[in-house]
Order: C-alpha cells, then sequence, then structure tokens
C-alpha cells in the first residue's frame, strides 16, 4: 500500500497540468469532441487508474468532480441536474431521489457484470428490486477509539452515550438522523426512531451526555481522533480505517447493540447527457478486476462476490473492514422518514446544541 | 497627525496576527504526513503533487478566471452606482440602497440556492460550453461583490464638496471629463480598496460558488472543501503558499517599478 | 449633492443601468423566489405550494430559534466591536503611510484571505489550540474577528484617507487632548466609514456557520447553522428562506430605525 492514496488525475503528466494552469480558461476553448461521461463522486473513492483504465477500454473520457455529502449532492440536484452522468448517493438520499423522481431506470441488459454482486445486494429496501441502482460500497458507523486511552475497547455505545468521565473527549456525527438514530439504537429502539416520544427519549440521553461532546458537527471526527482532542468518536468505518494507518493507536469497534449500515450506490440522475455512457461505467466497475483495485486502495467492504475472490486475505479478514457478524446482524439501515419525522430531527439537533 | 509609533506598533501585531495562521499554513506545506494539523517531516512532495495534479490546476485557473472578471466589472458597477447614489435625486432611492444591503444581508447558503434555482430552471447552467460555463459563475460573484464594492466608495462620497463637478463643469470639461479627471481620482483609493474587497470575496467565496458550479467548472474553495471528508492534505497548502508568494513577489515588483509620486 | 436626474439622463443611464441590470437579473428575481417560498408550504420532498402561509415565520418565532438568535446577535456584536477597534487604528496606520506605500500595506492586510478559508480555519485552530479557547464561543468570536478585518479595513481607510489633517491639527492647536480631538472630530467625521465597516461586519456575522461548526463545539450554535441545515439535510427551503428573509426584515429595521433617530437629531 502506498502512504497515500492516490489521487486519480494526480499521476497525469505534469505538462499536462500546467497547461491547464496556464492557458486561462478563454484559451482553452473547444478540443476535438471526444464521447465524454461526467462522474460525480465522493473524494478518494476510486481506484488509482480506474478513470485512465475506462477511458482506455471504452474511448470515453472521465470528467471526474467531488461532492462532501449526500445533502449537498440533494440541494445541487434538487432544481435540475446540472449535467451529470453518474452519481454516488448512499441509501438514504437515494430513497428521496427515487421518491422525487431524480433518477433513471438502470437498463439490467446492459449492465451484464451486474450477476457478480452478492445475492443480498441484487436488492434493497430501498431500492426494490434494483431499478434505480447498483451498490458500489458498503460500511458501518462505530466507535473510533484511542486504544491507550480508552483501555478496554468499547463494546456497547454506552462508551459514546454512557461516559461521564469522558468530559469533552468525546465527539458525535452532526447529521441529526444519525445522531438521533444510534443513539435510539442504545436505548433499544430502532435506527429509524418515528415515534416522538422515543426521539425524545433519545433526545433526553443525548442532552444528559452533552458534556462529554466536545463537537456535534460534521464528520471530521477522525481528525480530531488523531489530533489527540478527542479520545472516542462515533464515524464512519472508513473513515477511521484511513486514520488507523496513520496512527496504530487508534482503533475502530462496531458495537453490540448493533450500528448504523450505510451503502453507497451507483445511479444516473434524469437530464444526464450521456445515458449510455454512464450505463458502460456502471458495467465497468462491477468488473471483478475493476471493483477489486478500488477497494485495495480505498479499504472499504465490497459487495461484489467475483471482485472479493481476488481480495487479500489481509483485507477480507481485517475486522475493521468486515466487523463481527453478530453486531452486523444486528445493525440497521438508514430509510427516509418522511418530511415530517425529518422536520423533528432537525428541531432535536437545534435543541441539543441550544441546550 | 503623523504615523506615530503606536499606531505604527499597532499596525505590526495586526499584521502579525493576520500571518499567524497563515505561517502555520505555510510550515504544514512542508509536512511529509497528509495533514494538516499532524507535523510529522520536512518534504518538498505536496509542491510536486499540486503541480501536476490536473484538477487542482484547473480549479485554480477556474477560481482566477472568475475572480478576474468578477473583479474588474464589480468595481466599475459599484463604483458607477455609488456615484449615481451620491450624485442625483430620483424616487425609489432608498429602496435601490435597500437593494443593495441585500446582498450583504442575505445568509449566503440562501443566495446560493436562489441562484441555483433560477439557474437551473433557465438552463443556464448548462445551456454553455466550457469556458463560456464559468460566465453564469462570474455573474453570480460580480452580483454579490458590487454592492461591497459600493458602499465602500459611497462611504468615501458621502461629505464630499459637490462644488468640485460645478467647478469642473464651469471650467468646461464634459460628463466624461468629470468623471475620469475629477471623480475618479478623488475615488481611486475607495476604488482600490472596493476592489481588494471584491476580488477576495469572489477568490473564497465556497457557499454560493458551490451551489452555481455545474461538472467541469469547479472552483478551488469548491475543490477543497469537497475533499473535507478525508481531511484536506497539504498540497493545498502548497498551493496557497506558490498563491501568496506569486502575489507578493508581484506586488514587490510593482512597488519597486511605481513612479515616484510627487 | 442632489441634481435631478432628467437633466442628466445620459450620464444617469450609463451610471445607474448596468448596476441596477445585475441586481434585478442575479438578485432580486432569485430572492423574490426565495421570499415566495418563504409563504409556502413543503409538499413532498421537492415539491414546494405556495399558500401565503405564516407557518415558517410563527415557527421561526419560537423561543427555540429566538435563543439561537439571541446567542448570534451577542456573537456577532462582540465580533464587530473587537474587529472594529482593531480595524480603526489599522486603517490609520495605513492612511498616514506614504502613499506608494499604502496600496502595499492593503494588499497585505487582504492576502491572507486568499488562501483557502477550510485551510486557513485549520490553521486558526492550530493557533489557538494552545491557548485552551478552542471549542468554546470565545474562539468562534476570534475566529470571526480574524476572517472579518479586512471588511473593516477596507472601508475604513477609504474614508480615514481623505479626512483633511488640516481639522486635527486645528483641534490640537486650540488645546483640545488626543483623546478629545479623537471622540470630537475624527470620530463624527469617519462616521460614515465607520457605520459601513459596522455592517460589513455585523451582518455577515450574523449568518456564518462555518466558525460555530468548527470551532465552537457542542455548545455554539449560530442561527446561520440552523439556516444552512434547513436548505442541506431538513432539506426544508421554505422555513430556511423564512429564517433568512427575518434577518432580512430585521436589519432593515434597525437601520430605518437608526437614519429615523439621525432625521429626528437634526
Amino acid at each position: 500500500m502506498p502512504s497515500f492514496p492516490t489521487r486519480p488525475l494526480g499521476r497525469r503528466a505534469f505538462a499536462g497540468g500546467l497547461a491547464a494552469a496556464i492557458s486561462l480558461p478563454a484559451l482553452v476553448g473547444c478540443g476535438e469532441k471526444k464521447p465524454q461521461i461526467r462522474v460525480y463522486n465522493w473524494d478518494t473513492y476510486i481506484g488509482p487508474t480506474t478513470l485512465e483504465d475506462f477511458t482506455k477500454s471504452t474511448g470515453t473520457e472521465v470528467r471526474y468532480d467531488l461532492f462532501a455529502d449526500n445533502a449537498e449532492l440533494f440541494a445541487k440536484l434538487r432544481e435540475g441536474n446540472p449535467g451529470y452522468d453518474v452519481i454516488v448517493p448512499s441509501n438514504d438520499t437515494v430513497e428521496r431521489m427515487i421518491r422525487s423522481d431524480m433518477l433513471l431506470p438502470i437498463d439490467r441488459a446492459r449492465i451484464p457484470n451486474f450477476a457478480n454482486l452478492e445475492q443480498a445486494f441484487q436488492d434493497a429496501a430501498f431500492d426494490k428490486g434494483r431499478k434505480f441502482t447498483v451498490p458500489y460500497f458498503w460500511g458501518t458507523v462505530g466507535i473510533g477509539y484511542r486504544k491507550s486511552k480508552v483501555p478496554t475497547p468499547p463494546t456497547s455505545w454506552a462508551a459514546i452515550f454512557d461516559n461521564p468521565s469522558m468530559k469533552g473527549r468525546i465527539s458525535v456525527l452532526g447529521e441529526p438522523a444519525q445522531l438521533i438514530g444510534i443513539a435510539a439504537k442504545y436505548l433499544g429502539y430502532s435506527i429509524n426512531v418515528r415515534d416522538p416520544e422515543q426521539i425524545k427519549a433519545a433526545e433526553d440521553l443525548l442532552i444528559k451526555a452533552k458534556p462529554t461532546f466536545l463537537t456535534i458537527a460534521g464528520d471530521d471526527g477522525q481528525d480530531r481522533l488523531l489530533r489527540g482532542e478527542v479520545d472516542l468518536c462515533m464515524e464512519h468505518s472508513g473513515d477511521i480505517l484511513q486514520v488507523m494507518k496513520e496512527d496504530s493507536d487508534l482503533a475502530f469497534a462496531l458495537p453490540k447493540e448493533g450500528g448504523l449500515l450505510w451503502q453507497d450506490c451507483l445511479a444516473i440522475p434524469k437530464g444526464a447527457p450521456n445515458v449510455e455512457g454512464a450505463h458502460a461505467f456502471i458495467d465497468f466497475i462491477l468488473r471483478p478486476d475493476v471493483h477489486a483495485a478500488i477497494a485495495a486502495t480505498i479499504r472499504y467492504p465490497l459487495p461484489n462476490a467475483a471482485a472479493k475472490k481476488l481480495m487479500q486475505p489481509d483485507y477480507l479478514n481485517d475486522p475493521a473492514i468486515y466487523p463481527p457478524a453478530d453486531a452486523l446482524a444486528r445493525s440497521e439501515t438508514e430509510t427516509y422518514p418522511g418530511e415530517a419525522v425529518q422536520r423533528l430531527y432537525d428541531e432535536t439537533l437545534t435543541r441539543l446544541r441550544a441546550a | 497627525m503623523r504615523l506615530t509609533l503606536p499606531l505604527k506598533l499597532v499596525l505590526a501585531a495586526a499584521l502579525l496576527v493576520l500571518y499567524a495562521p497563515i505561517a502555520v499554513l505555510i510550515a504544514f506545506s512542508f509536512n511529509s504526513g497528509r495533514r494538516v494539523s499532524v507535523w510529522q517531516g520536512f518534504s518538498f512532495d505536496w509542491y510536486v503533487r499540486a503541480a501536476s495534479d490536473a484538477r487542482l490546476l484547473e480549479a485554480f485557473g477556474n477560481s482566477l478566471a472568475i475572480a478576474a472578471m468578477a473583479t474588474v466589472v464589480a468595481t466599475l458597477l459599484g463604483t458607477a452606482t455609488a456615484i449615481a447614489l451620491w450624485r442625483f435625486a430620483f424616487r425609489g432611492k432608498p429602496l435601490l440602497f435597500g437593494l443593495l444591503g441585500v446582498p450583504v444581508v442575505v445568509p449566503e447558503i440562501c443566495l446560493g440556492v436562489a441562484l441555483l434555482a433560477v439557474f437551473a430552471r433557465t438552463g443556464l447552467m448548462t445551456a454553455l460550453p466550457y469556458p463560456a460555463s464559468l460566465l453564469p459563475i462570474a455573474l453570480a460573484h460580480v452580483a454579490f461583490a458590487f454592492p461591497f464594492v459600493a458602499i465602500v466608495v459611497r462611504a468615501r462620497l458621502a461629505g464630499f464638496d459637490p462644488r468640485l463637478i460645478e467647478a469642473s463643469r464651469d471650467l468646461g470639461a464634459g460628463e466624461w471629463a468629470t468623471l475620469t479627471r475629477v471623480l475618479l481620482p478623488l475615488l481611486r483609493p475607495a476604488m482600490v480598496a472596493g476592489a481588494l474587497l471584491a476580488f477576495t470575496l469572489s477568490l473564497d467565496d465556497f457557499v454560493i460558488t458551490f451551489f452555481t458550479t455545474g461538472p467541469g467548472t469547479t472552483t478551488f474553495p469548491v475543490l477543497v472543501y469537497s475533499m473535507v471528508r478525508f481531511s484536506v492534505t497539504p498540497e493545498i497548502n502548497a498551493a496557497s503558499t506558490v498563491l501568496i508568494a506569486v502575489t507578493l513577489a508581484l506586488a514587490a515588483l510593482a512597488y519597486r517599478f511605481q513612479k515616484p509620486t510627487p | 449633492m442632489n441634481e435631478s436626474w432628467h437633466r442628466y439622463r445620459a450620464a444617469f443611464l450609463a451610471l445607474l443601468g448596468p448596476g441596477l441590470a445585475t441586481l434585478g437579473l442575479a438578485i432580486v428575481l432569485p430572492m423574490a423566489l426565495m421570499l415566495a417560498l418563504s409563504f409556502g408550504e413543503q409538499r413532498g420532498l421537492v415539491q414546494v405550494a405556495i399558500t401565503g402561509t405564516l407557518a415558517n415565520y410563527a415557527r421561526a418565532l419560537e423561543p427555540l430559534y429566538l435563543g439561537v438568535v439571541a446567542q448570534s446577535v451577542w456573537i456577532s456584536l462582540a465580533t464587530t466591536v473587537l474587529t472594529l477597534a482593531i480595524a480603526y487604528p489599522v486603517a490609520l496606520a495605513i492612511a498616514l503611510a506614504p502613499p506608494p506605500r499604502r496600496d502595499l500595506l492593503l494588499l497585505l492586510v487582504v492576502l491572507p484571505f486568499w488562501t483557502n478559508l477550510l485551510v486557513r480555519t485549520y490553521a486558526l485552530i492550530i493557533v489557538l489550540s494552545p491557548t485552551g479557547l478552542l471549542y468554546t464561543p470565545t474562539a468562534v468570536v476570534l475566529s470571526l474577528v480574524y476572517v472579518s478585518l479586512p471588511f473593516a479595513v477596507l472601508p475604513l481607510y477609504a474614508q480615514l484617507e481623505r479626512l483633511d489633517r488640516r481639522l486635527l491639527e486645528a483641534s490640537r492647536d486650540l488645546g483640545a487632548s488626543a483623546w478629545t480631538t479623537f471622540r470630537r472630530v475624527m470620530l463624527p467625521l469617519t462616521a460614515p466609514g465607520l457605520a459601513a465597516a459596522a455592517v460589513l461586519v455585523f451582518v455577515p456575522t450574523l449568518g456564518s456557520f462555518l466558525q460555530s461548526d468548527l470551532l465552537g463545539g457542542a455548545g455554539t450554535q449560530m442561527i446561520g447553522n440552523v439556516i444552512e441545515r434547513q436548505f442541506k439535510s431538513a432539506n426544508d427551503w421554505p422555513f430556511g428562506s423564512a429564517l433568512s428573509f427575518l434577518l432580512v426584515y430585521a436589519t432593515a429595521g434597525v437601520v430605518a430605525l437608526a437614519s429615523l433617530a439621525r432625521a429626528r437629531r437634526r
């Protein structure tokens, strides 16, 4: 493993980059018209040569842009597709997008590599019959921690929600549905908590635990963990895996109550200029060698059975990547709660931060 | 009144405070680790990476092009608007003054979403090919930056002696000559301040730009923000350091070759 | 100065037309849309029915949100006072510097802001971390002062640069102390610049969210955070618009009151 996760375009010839920098956009102008697809993905979420390999094998160029979170992706596409062909929303956002009629159905006939997927991933509760999406990677939200400061590995969410000795040493996610859902999970309710009384119980728990929270914001708990500002954090497994490579004192655990399961999907937004190219790209990603090469770089769990066969044991047996089966079985996938509950979540977060 | 020692000290202290984070930023551009907060050793690697990262360079180019266009247009518009507000009596003046305040007052994200709605519904975001597709973004930047220029210029015009204009006219100068020979030279410091403000606003704007960019028009702040999930790497620090160094070098050159003012 | 625009129609239109067109196209039109939304009801995920309801405003005036507004106003006021206190002598020092050096000094003041806001904020976190102030409202105020400084220095400089220094000398010659000269002569003369600077600092600070998110810790929340969430994770654009327009109405109200008070005094 290289110590830097390589950025896809990073390896392009120096001359190309220099030319792009010097020539003001006005001078670049229109070049020859090669077929192109525009992919909108998360940062550091692709293999080092994936995009170049795709261009080599199909002749279609890839214009690659990045977004930072699902809410941004949804907001940006809400008023119409500004020109993307392939996007990578997470499960609950997929559900919202299907309900808002923002996605094009995927033509399965053009995705022969769909058969490579594990049986469990060939259907999804948030996209019945997989009409609109194809799974890309999945993961969990659990607990990241510093081993020297937390001698006994946390096995329960109590480490986050009921740990008064850790005053100001914990950070939690600021996304309302996730924070409240996981608090509800600790209380024995569903992650998809809808009952106002149960939401209130989760709020009370969070308010009581607030003195132990250094921050309730964003998705950068792994940074605070690495900097030593906190010793425990609620975070995505992949984020913690990234910092574990830099600091061997860090670790990840999925609590026994179960965590939050998420799944990022490939989808084609309505109004995509190059639907054919989008299908070709999705099929290319599901090719065993391609999907495996991406997994080797980003080290997230694969939904692709054929690709998994190509992976090394150190990846397949890493409990931080593939958590223990029992905790996994108790984990839940977030579903879209509807506007009224969404509003309740948001107000709860406002109250919590104001408390 | 002169530039006394206490004032000089305040200026020096303020610059020191302003540049303390910048010094940290520059220091971490030489970090061998991939964080901007945990020091792991000295290296030039991030400069090499920044120089060969096509996406970073393109975003940088887009940002500079948009900021350059937005600054020129916003400075001209802001100055013209401020002069008109100062010079003429007309109905609806308080209303116009209020409207000028809107981009300052409205939270950026609200204006960003509003522009997204208009741009997306009119097809403005997808209609134009690449270099031209930067123009709607530049327009958005002009719209939120020029009121800032107008406010700065108007503050300088307030209480200005209007007889200067009359004197100029009495001496036979036309509209154009009065504007370029009398008003603009007097307004120059405010215009410089306004232009710097506009450039700064445009170059560092993330929120409004995010909502008005489509595929291929990513700017530097939008790119940096999208990298937040796995935290920003020192590559951005390296790019920022180069920008500071180049600006300082150009400014120093300009200062050196500036004609001594009589 | 108040010339009739009828007499100089061409000059008037040339000066005002382009600005007016830009405002209309890129500010008034989009914001009118948001104003309409603020009187609307969310119907499903992306549909908003404009029903003329006042429910969004009623919700915005609930104690929960007023409390958040109060904390924001407090933080913004502290930021404005501190920023102006630093910016005034800095702008004065630049205005008093030899002319060729002024532009260079101005450039030095804005240059830090040409680096990226996010990277700069991370650097500020490192600078502040030994002070123990991180993740408190104080850290938020300090970081907001930092980002607001050019917005105060530049308009103050534009004003101070044309200050007639003979007036100050006359005041001193007549026996006024330095403090009296500052308070009775300089401050009134530079009031327009000071007002412009105060507005340019206070108002954007009120709607800011990044600083309170990154440096504020669990206990700091500004109305900007709430507004941001409405347009993103909460996906409630009508409520977000109503909150935004309440800021507009409140600012307009304060400005109107101030000008009324000024008119009364005359």
